[in-house]
């Protein structure tokens, strides 16, 4: 026994280091390894195909490893800790990439961008806001999506509806008609806290303009500035009026978008995501469903379209720097794998070789709002730093819990945002 | 020979001191490190903040609302069970027909993750179709949709119910061992001289239980103390905070707002407190030792 013991040690003991070995030489010319949040069941698939179209066309294989898109947030941190990011990873483009280039976690990728030419591949608008950080490329933008009001169309027409609303007037008219028919206007689903960034974000861009969000969300400006008051009252005004579902909190964003599909909500304010979400429920895009982008308020304020762009970024210490570019290149330039993609996703392609055809009607109608608008700006918490988003998060729901308290959360949330900045 | 066995002894008990010593002690020394930091999870370049991170956490409201959600949590998480357990046991305990059912149906969800309980109850407390609201319903509100685990007021007690629905069986089931050692003579004895069905079980049943209670506190203490992963998936630690704990207020700092130094210096404070209960306790076990022998 002892000595069957002792062989298995011995065993173990020389074939480990070789086996190891023989992983790292593997891995130091061909792996790639990856970790991405793409794990919806369309997703998930989608990628699998597109590193295989990466893999077919390249001498590089992919060691991919996704998790779920919430849990994801805390996997690249514990990862990051224990100093063993992949080579490569997907995230929100934003305060977040921001974050950990500020933390020297990321590797530039400014000599691929430069020699692909991705300057005439990546929409400028894109580009500009998404993959420059303090003056270096870190990002390339696989996919982007697009925050609208969507709508239950046949709830429209069996209200009577055939005119949708540009500005604020006629919106609240809109709620206010729909309501009087016994139909809740608004499905809000703020369990998760994120989906009600859009209204904030929205009422404040429409009346204080980008310029003015760009330095709250920088710290430049409080909480308790008239203009927060402002779009928030507006918000309150829309609350007490009853045009919300009520529970906002007890629902998650799908709960929200089942209510405006079934018919027991008219609409909701969400990202394009949602058309992937009630495809796969058997909606018909354009006949069952549409979207109407959210009005406008001020005069003169900029018009400006609200949405996450999801990039692939490079580790500052990744393994496999030229299999890892060269996947970053690939992902990015190569229209087909961007087509096929935002299709699966429901998402929008900031390729600008991606032929709109393949959008259907309510993703090529979001493409050329999104062209057409004056500003492209990140939802709330991709647009201020993490500590400062969860105080933000928090207060959304806190609001839609008890609207009544806006000033005081206003108060609070002012001295809360503060002291995050300084951390 | 006694060499050799030595040898062995040393070389099996390294084994699992290795592993003890890289999963708990290594964590455990590097979170007292990373307290006096300003760690972010990302950084290789942090700063060393001295005290500021335990200085901070006297000024942080959130902290202080957590402590006194750990307090309900644990009073109750401890209380709750044992009373119910302790209920169920000397109602089972009598010869009543299906006992050995009841005895299996109230031990079944003790068998299931925190997770699937968590998920069950969030179905339950569902405002518009759950079980709880549909029962109210039908007794006559039909407006009903009080949104339990979205409230303020009601999320963490909503979580405590699940909780203590869960770790009841645990605490019954011990219950029943130990009634099963308490001599039915001694019963019968009192009931001849004249003790009533209630002064029985308060003079003579829950004394003999003693090592019984000291059992089930010491596990309920100790999963109240763990208790992380239903409060994650029933609430988050929300509605914005008002159902965090230590332990989801120490989550939420490091892992949410990336502020690994600070929850560090929580999971410091918390250690501390636990450290603390646990040693109270065996003080007081080395009491009841004394005395049952």
């Amino acid at each position: 026994m002892t000595s069957i013991l002792r062989r298995g040690f011995l065993g173990t003991a020389i074939t480990a280091p070789l086996v190891t070995a023989a992983t790292l030489a593997f891995a130091d010319g061909h792996e790639v390894t990856i970790s991405h949040y793409f794990t919806g069941e369309l997703g998930l698939k989608a990628f699998q195909e597109q590193i295989d179209r990466f893999e077919a066309a390249t001498d590089y294989a992919l060691k991919d490893s996704p998790v779920g898109h919430e849990d994801f947030k805390t996997d690249i941190l514990v990862r990051a800790s224990g100093n063993s990011l992949p080579d490569v990873f997907s995230y929100w483009a934003g305060a977040r990439v921001q974050f950990i280039v500020d933390s020297n976690a990321l590797h530039p990728i400014d000599d691929m961008w430069d020699n692909a030419g991705l300057d005439s591949v990546v929409a400028k608008s894109v580009a500009d806001s998404a993959t420059m950080y303090n003056g270096n490329r870190y990002l390339v933008p696989f996919n982007y999506h697009y925050s609208g009001v969507f709508y239950n169309k046949a709830v429209f027409a069996d209200a009577g509806i055939d005119e949708l609303p540009t500005d604020w007037e006629g919106f609240v008219a809109l709620c206010e008609e729909l309501n009087a028919k016994g139909v809740t206007p608004i499905a809000l689903g703020s369990m998760n806290r994120w989906p009600a960034q859009f209204w904030f974000d929205y009422l404040l861009l429409r009346t204080a303009g980008p310029d003015y969000r760009a330095r709250l969300m920088a710290g430049d400006a409080s909480y308790d500035d008239p203009e927060v008051h402002t779009a928030m009252g507006m918000w309150k005004d829309l609350v007490d009026a009853g045009h919300f579902a009520e529970n906002a909190n007890a629902d998650s964003w799908t709960d929200a978008s089942d209510k405006v599909a079934r018919g027991d909500a008219a609409m909701t304010l969400m990202g394009t995501w949602i058309t992937g979400y009630w495809n796969g429920l058997g909606l018909v895009p354009g006949e069952d469903y549409d979207f109407f982008p959210f009005p406008s308020i001020s005069e003169g304020v900029a018009e400006a379209s609200v949405g996450p762009v999801d990039g692939l970024v490079m580790a500052a210490n990744a393994a496999n720097v030229d299999g890892a570019k060269a996947f970053l290149e690939y992902m990015v330039s190569n229209p087909d794998v961007q087509a096929a993609w935002s299709k699966a996703q429901g998402a929008l392609s900031a390729n600008v070789n991606v032929d709109p055809s393949n959008y259907n009607s309510v993703m090529l109608k979001a493409f050329e709002t999104v062209a057409a608008s004056e500003v492209f700006a990140f939802n709330y918490d991709l647009a201020t730093p993490p500590p400062v988003a969860e105080v933000g998060l928090s207060m959304f729901s806190r609001f839609m819990d008890d609207p009544s308290k806006l000033d005081e959360i206003l108060a609070q949330v002012a001295t809360d945002a503060s002291a995050a900045f300084e951390q | 020979m006694e060499t050799q066995n030595r040898l062995w002894r040393v070389l099996l008990l390294a084994l699992p001191i290795l592993v003890f010593s890289v999963l708990v002690i290594w964590p455990l020394l590097s979170s007292f490190y990373y307290s006096f930091t300003n760690w972010n999870g990302f950084n290789r370049d942090y700063e060393f903040l001295g005290l500021r991170n335990f200085a901070k956490i006297w000024t942080d409201r959130l902290f202080f609302d957590a402590i006194v959600n750990t307090t309900i949590w644990m009073v109750a998480a401890l209380v709750l069970p044992t009373l119910t357990g302790l209920f169920l046991a000397l109602l089972l305990d009598r010869q009543v027909r299906g006992a050995r059912i009841f005895k299996t149906v109230f031990y079944l969800p003790i068998c299931l993750s925190a997770i699937v309980v968590g998920q069950i109850w969030i179905w339950i407390y569902q405002p518009d179709w759950g079980l709880l609201n549909t029962i109210v319903k039908l007794a006559g509100n039909p407006d009903f949709n009080y949104a339990w685990l979205a409230r303020p007021d009601s999320a963490l007690f909503a979580v405590i119910v699940a909780w203590s629905w869960q770790q009841t069986g645990l605490s019954m089931v011990i219950y029943l061992a130990g009634l099963t050692s308490i001599p039915s003579e001694m019963l019968e004895v009192c009931e001849i001289e004249g003790a009533t069905a209630w002064q029985r079980i308060w003079r003579v049943v829950i004394p003999l239980l003693t090592p019984s209670t000291v059992v089930v506190v010491a596990l309920s203490m100790i999963n109240s103390l763990k208790g992380f992963d239903i409060l994650y998936i029933m609430t988050g630690g929300g509605p914005f905070n008002s159902s965090d704990t230590l332990a989801m207020h120490m989550y939420n700092e490091s892992f949410k707002k990336y502020l690994m130094g600070y929850g560090s210096a929580i999971s410091v404070v918390l250690f501390l407190i636990a450290l603390t209960i646990i040693g109270v306790y065996f003080r007081q076990l080395r009491k009841v030792d004394e005395i049952y022998g």
